[in-house]
């Protein structure tokens, strides 16, 4: 689980284009929306991209998302159950 | 004040082609929403509103030679103009005294997305290159049916042919034109599809506005025009008259780019701004045709801004958008045509599938026959909150107050002083330096030079935003500081192209490995309003709020936008901005059709903010005065001459007083021979500046011009290199700025230094 969570970290500074931000400056269980990071609608749209392209799982409704990006720890969890590749 | 009427009109959509279908179509509560056919897109799982011809049937239809490049916007536009000129009574002698202002986002997208990887591997499709841009897409429109006196394109997204509505009435209202055809065309992409898709606002049922199970849009097509008429010109030449368009308003939401703010402030001061120029109460309008997209977003927030001005009593609401699909940019022209049918035929059309309420309004569920329609109030919103209403009254005959003399007040207008400029191009970056020490600028592609942008932009919004975007963030964040205006009152750009970047980074990949998993950021960047919607939002600036896109005139259109409601007093400041980027690969295809990459020729970028208002609007001395402006359409020499001649005797200047004319030499031949004629013919005896050889060329090099002509006039000295035929530097008081690149779109603009 930790190695997803940092390659998952990894991914998402790519994908939002965190250029400031390293791995290690996130919490694993801070909120990512809101608070932590202050993420948007538009990061959960871009999520939800990241998560169909690089573990095949596809959200339909931005609703589902929140829930499941509540925090990279979520996240990875979710992915862990759910991946298709 | 000059009084507007709709005098003819016409129409295309999934609902029917023509005035007759549609209306047909609405009486009978028959939706054009069914699965994709004319679109080769996977996505068939969203209904769409696709117009029920095929561009061969609408080629055929125009009598258009077969072989001849045509786009489907392009050919909608013709259609529906077709129908509206006929219905007018408008002759090509007519026509060439009218403005034609046309409204659209994807322009020839539907050939660029189709021939996209032949445009950079082989030069089989090379024609469809110069088809993409919006200014293209207007032209090919209205050249069908003869020359106009002016044309320009403009590019809010969804509101487009609504603003298009407030630009021709402006060119009434100023007296430039007696006639102005004004409208939308917009034709369903990939691109859009995969786009809305990645934003996950589109319903895979059909749409439901306003209703609680509502879930998204689909998306329509189609176009529509509205002959706007001097009401008294209509009267003189006997004209029918459909309606009066008694009030407009145009705001920004200033939330956010893609959703709307939840008290909908931008379409509560749109609404509102129409109202109030029409004298109304809103206890008399008779009926609102909404944005009513679907979406869970828009709609919640509409019905707060209606219950805001209407309060418990909001007049009969519907969204015809359940009929059309949303026809995006050409929604505002579809649905005014949609009204005007309403108020001809007294009704109102049902807002369809609408069963329950989950707090929004509640719509009008099936059509109400017998209705008088006094006053009729069409929303039109676009993404960045660009927001927008017209308001339309009943037509009960007309008498002419006065007999054709124009009115002496009417002549009174306040005079537009130019108080800062800012620039990042191909020179040094939000300076001057390029007075003393300009930098070379080599033929081919040049990059603009970028300042450091974490004195004005945070790592956290500077991360989804394209070269562009930060661009005009520096350069608008930099001319309020230097003119002491904290807050303008209107916001108005202009752009060629867009955002180059970004709609390559979502076209690319879509074209390449095909329709899945886009980047709703690439999508969201590549509206061209998007960038002057930001700066709103950034600002929190709710005033006027638009973007131009036609080719060179795209920032002159703008600055003229800006130039009439300073003149009128409508507002007091307007930040008025210019900006167009390239990329490596985007030079090589205009480079192929001749427009970039000439022998000889500096291609740039830029970005240019001006703050333009009133006499004394702040403490910092103006850089200048801008005394005139005015757009023209394929002049011939004796049209530019007496344009020329107009206006210096309009700004009681004499000939031999303008010291020198700013051209827009470039370096290839065609163009620099072109500018050298007019020296020869209607600007004879003039110095002749250019501006160019330092910038480069791109569409938006005009803002440059006037921005290069303002610093000039500000220290009264041209530098020597800007003189076209050499010499030492030159003292100046007035300067001429005239753009005619191409030999079509024409803009003159006089500075003068007397502030």
């Amino acid at each position: 689980m930790e190695e997803l969570i940092l390659k998952l970290k990894k991914e998402i500074i790519e994908v939002l284009n965190l250029e400031d931000i390293k791995p290690e400056d996130i919490d694993d269980n801070a909120p990512l929306f809101g608070e932590g990071l202050a993420l948007d609608s538009i990061d959960a749209l871009e999520l939800i991209v990241l998560m169909e392209k690089n573990y095949g799982i596809k959200i339909k409704d931005p609703n589902e998302g929140k829930e499941i990006f509540k925090s990279v720890t979520v996240m990875a969890e979710y992915i862990d159950k759910h991946r298709t590749k | 004040m000059r009084q507007l009427c709709i005098t003819g009109y016409g129409v295309v959509s999934s609902i029917g082609i023509g005035k007759e279908q549609t209306l047909c179509s609405l009486l009978e509560e028959r939706a054009g929403l069914v699965r994709v056919k004319y679109l080769a897109t996977m996505h068939d799982e969203f209904p769409v509103g696709e117009v029920q011809l095929s561009n061969d049937e609408m080629v055929a239809s125009l009598g258009i030679a077969p072989e001849t490049p045509m786009t489907r916007t392009a050919l909608f536009g013709m259609m529906a103009l077709r129908e509206a000129l006929a219905d007018g009574g408008l002759t090509k002698e007519d026509i060439s005294h009218a403005a034609f202002v046309s409204g659209t986002t994807v322009g020839g997208m539907d050939k660029s997305e189709q021939y996209y990887l032949d445009f950079l591997e082989n030069d089989s499709r090379n024609a469809y290159i110069a088809t993409h841009d919006g200014g293209a897409c207007g032209e090919m429109i209205a050249d069908h049916f003869g020359r106009f006196k002016t044309i320009t394109s403009l590019s809010t997204a969804c509101s487009s042919a609504a603003n298009a509505v407030i630009y021709g009435s402006r060119l009434i209202e100023r007296g430039e034109v007696d006639v102005a055809v004004v409208g939308g065309s917009e034709c369903i992409t990939k691109f859009h599809l995969n786009g809305f898709n990645s934003l996950m606002i589109l319903d895979r049922d059909l749409c439901r506005p306003f209703d609680a199970s509502r879930a998204g849009i689909n998306l329509g097509e189609g176009a529509a025009y509205l002959v706007l008429e001097d009401a008294e010109h209509a009267y003189r030449r006997g004209a029918k008259v459909y309606a009066y368009l008694t009030g407009y308003g145009n705001a920004c939401d200033a939330y956010h780019q893609t959703a709307s703010s939840p008290e909908g402030e931008g379409s509560y001061l749109a609404m509102s701004k129409a109202l109030n120029m029409a004298k109304i109460e809103p206890s008399e309008v008779s009926y609102i045709n909404a944005h009513g997209t679907g979406t869970r977003d828009n709609d919640s927030s509409e019905s707060a801004a209606m219950r805001r001005l209407f309060g418990e009593s909001v007049p009969p609401v519907s969204s015809t958008k359940s009929f059309t699909g949303h026809t995006t940019s050409a929604s505002g022209a579809i649905e005014m045509a949609i009204c005007l049918l309403a108020m001809q035929h007294r009704f109102i059309p049902a807002n369809l599938r609408w069963q329950k309420s989950d707090g929004c309004i509640e719509p009008v569920k099936s059509t109400q026959r017998n209705v008088e329609l006094r006053y009729v109030l069409c929303n039109s919103f676009g993404f960045g909150g660009n927001d927008t209403s017209l308001l339309l009254s009943k037509y009960d005959g007309y008498e002419p107050k006065y007999d054709g003399s124009v009115a002496q007040e009417e002549i009174c207008e306040e005079k537009v002083y130019l108080y800062a400029a800012s620039q990042i191009s191909v020179q040094e970056p939000l300076s001057e330096a390029w007075m003393d020490n300009p930098l070379p600028v080599a033929e081919g592609y040049n990059r603009a030079i970028e300042p450091d942008y974490k004195q004005f932009i945070q790592p956290m919004e500077a991360r989804r935003m394209g070269k562009l975007m930060k661009r005009a963030v520096a350069v608008s964040s930099d001319v309020l500081n230097k003119s002491g205006v904290a807050m303008p009152d209107a916001i108005v750009s202009g752009t060629g192209l867009g955002c180059v970047e970004y709609t390559e980074l979502f076209l690319d990949p879509m074209c390449r490995e095909g329709e899945t998993l886009l980047k709703p950021t690439y999508f969201m960047q590549s509206t061209h309003n998007t960038v002057s919607s930001s700066l709103a939002i950034r600002l929190k600036c709710h005033g006027y709020n638009t973007t131009y896109s036609h080719k060179s005139i795209s920032f002159d259109s703008a600055l003229d936008d800006a130039i009439m409601q300073i003149a009128k007093g409508e507002v007091e400041t307007a930040m008025v901005c210019g900006f167009d980027e390239v990329t490596p690969s985007y030079y090589g295809l205009l480079k192929k059709i001749g427009f970039l990459g000439q022998p000889g020729e500096p291609s740039g970028e830029c970005a240019v903010a001006l703050m333009i208002g009133v006499k004394d609007k702040t403490d910092k001395k103006p850089l200048c005065r801008i005394a005139e402006h005015r757009l023209l359409y394929c002049p011939t020499d004796t049209e530019l001459t007496e344009a020329v001649s107009v206006i210096l005797a309009d700004s009681s200047i004499d000939r031999s007083m303008v010291d020198s004319v700013m051209l827009g030499y470039n370096g290839s031949d065609v163009v620099d021979k072109r500018y050298d004629k007019l020296l020869e013919g209607p600007l004879q005896g003039m110095e002749a500046l250019r501006y160019k050889n330092l910038f480069g060329e791109c569409y938006s090099a005009p803002a440059l011009g006037v921005y290069a002509a303002a610093s000039c006039l500000a220290k009264g000295k041209v530098p020597a290199f800007m003189r076209r035929d050499g010499g030492e530097g030159l003292a100046v008081s007035n300067i001429l700025v005239i753009n005619y690149d191409d030999g079509k779109d024409c803009s003159i603009t006089l500075l003068c230094s007397d502030c």
